[in-house]
């Protein structure tokens, strides 16, 4: 399958149509990946609001590229943050290794690290909030509330003090500290 | 009496290319340019006009001529360095139906909307909307019926009356060019 094709090609995974040939050609060509992460907002810009049929996730068909979930979510990181390399870079997965969110810590000033955290697929059951934590070698603290979307998806940004250094992130549901959603 | 297709052979012309960014028509409406400003117009009309609805109610189109007004006198304000195009005219958009609605009904309260923001989701609809005006007809009418529609491709073909390959090629070709076009404007 030439590029062209493929590049074609691609909103068909947004719907059931698993191709072993252009799943192929994703999995190695960045160009593909990107535009498969931009069709999926798109996608998901056109379902808000319309009755659909059950459609399948962007994250299903990533999983069905198998190693384009990592690069989809280092693209979701680029393209959010693309100020990342001044920053520190953290991946939020799940216990079962599924990346979910990206953090990028940078130093604000003297006294504040700012944190953006950008997330998608969070597991959402009730309801969409979830709390982040942030710890060091000898403490931890909570660093703030954030809801996501219906997808699990946010970007939010928070501030820490400056006077840890910070090294370890979490996301547990409200009110139960025990219930590691994610973690770096 | 035979059917005869709903779209037309000739809609089978190359697509629209995709043109100058939003961000590019601002520059060029601040510097004066009234095409610039005619080719924003039609690409956010339709998304102008939703917002006025939803919030100047009946004076909705005294709304729409006042924003672009206002976008004509105020793109040199524009900054991408402090968000995209589609967020800047929302937001003027919505503060200027704030003002319409706030002279119709002067003591109604305006609640949390008085400052005009908007919401991630809002400026992705407002964005969509100018978007979807840029594709051709048939790759936009094949989109709405999918997803407003709910429409299967093989329903749409049959609604359509054109084969189904057209309706696959159609709809790939607008999503694509919507994938495209965020990766060019990022709303």
């Amino acid at each position: 399958m030439t590029h062209e094709e493929a590049l074609q090609r691609l909103p068909d995974l947004l719907d059931d149509r698993d191709d072993p040939a252009l799943l192929g050609h994703v999995r190695g060509c960045a160009d593909c990946q990107r535009q498969l992460f931009l069709l999926g907002r798109v996608d998901r810009m056109l379902r808000v609001g319309a009755p659909m049929r059950q459609r399948r996730p962007l994250a299903r068909v990533l999983a069905a590229a198998g190693g384009v979930a990592a690069a989809a979510a280092a693209m979701l990181a680029f393209l959010l943050l693309p100020q990342a390399s001044r920053g520190q870079e953290f991946m939020l997965r799940t216990s079962a290794g599924r990346p979910v969110g990206h953090a990028l810590m940078t130093h604000s000033d003297k006294r504040n690290d700012s944190l953006a955290l950008s997330a998608r697929g969070l597991p959402i059951d009730r309801d969409h909030v979830f709390v982040l934590w942030a710890g060091d070698d000898r403490t931890s603290m909570e660093v703030g509330r954030f809801m996501v979307d219906r997808f699990g998806g946010c970007r939010v940004h928070f501030n820490l003090p400056a006077t840890h250094a910070w090294r370890r992130f979490w996301v547990t549901k409200p009110g139960n500290e025990a219930a590691v959603v994610a973690s770096t | 009496m035979t059917a005869r297709p709903l779209v037309t052979p000739s809609d089978d012309s190359a697509p629209a290319s995709p043109g100058p960014s939003d961000a590019e028509l601002l520059r060029a409406t601040a510097a004066g340019s009234e095409p610039a400003f005619a080719e924003l117009r039609s690409r956010y009309e339709r998304a102008v006009a939703r917002v006025c609805r939803t919030v100047a109610g009946s004076e909705y189109e005294d709304c729409e001529q006042e924003v672009f007004v206002r976008i004509w006198g105020k793109a040199a304000l524009f900054d991408p360095e402090r968000g995209s195009a589609a967020t800047w005219l929302l937001t003027l958009a919505r503060r200027t139906a704030l003002n319409v609605r706030a002279r119709q009904r002067p003591h109604a309260p305006l609640a949390d909307e008085a400052d005009g923001a908007v919401e991630r989701d809002e400026v992705e609809a407002f964005w969509l909307d100018a978007a979807l005006a840029r594709l051709s007809d048939r790759e936009r009418l094949v989109l709405e019926l999918a997803y407003r529609g709910d429409l299967s491709e093989s329903a749409i073909a049959k609604r359509l009356r054109v084969p189904l390959g057209s309706v696959k090629s159609w709809k790939r070709r607008g999503l694509n060019r919507l994938a495209t076009l965020l990766g060019e404007e990022a709303p």
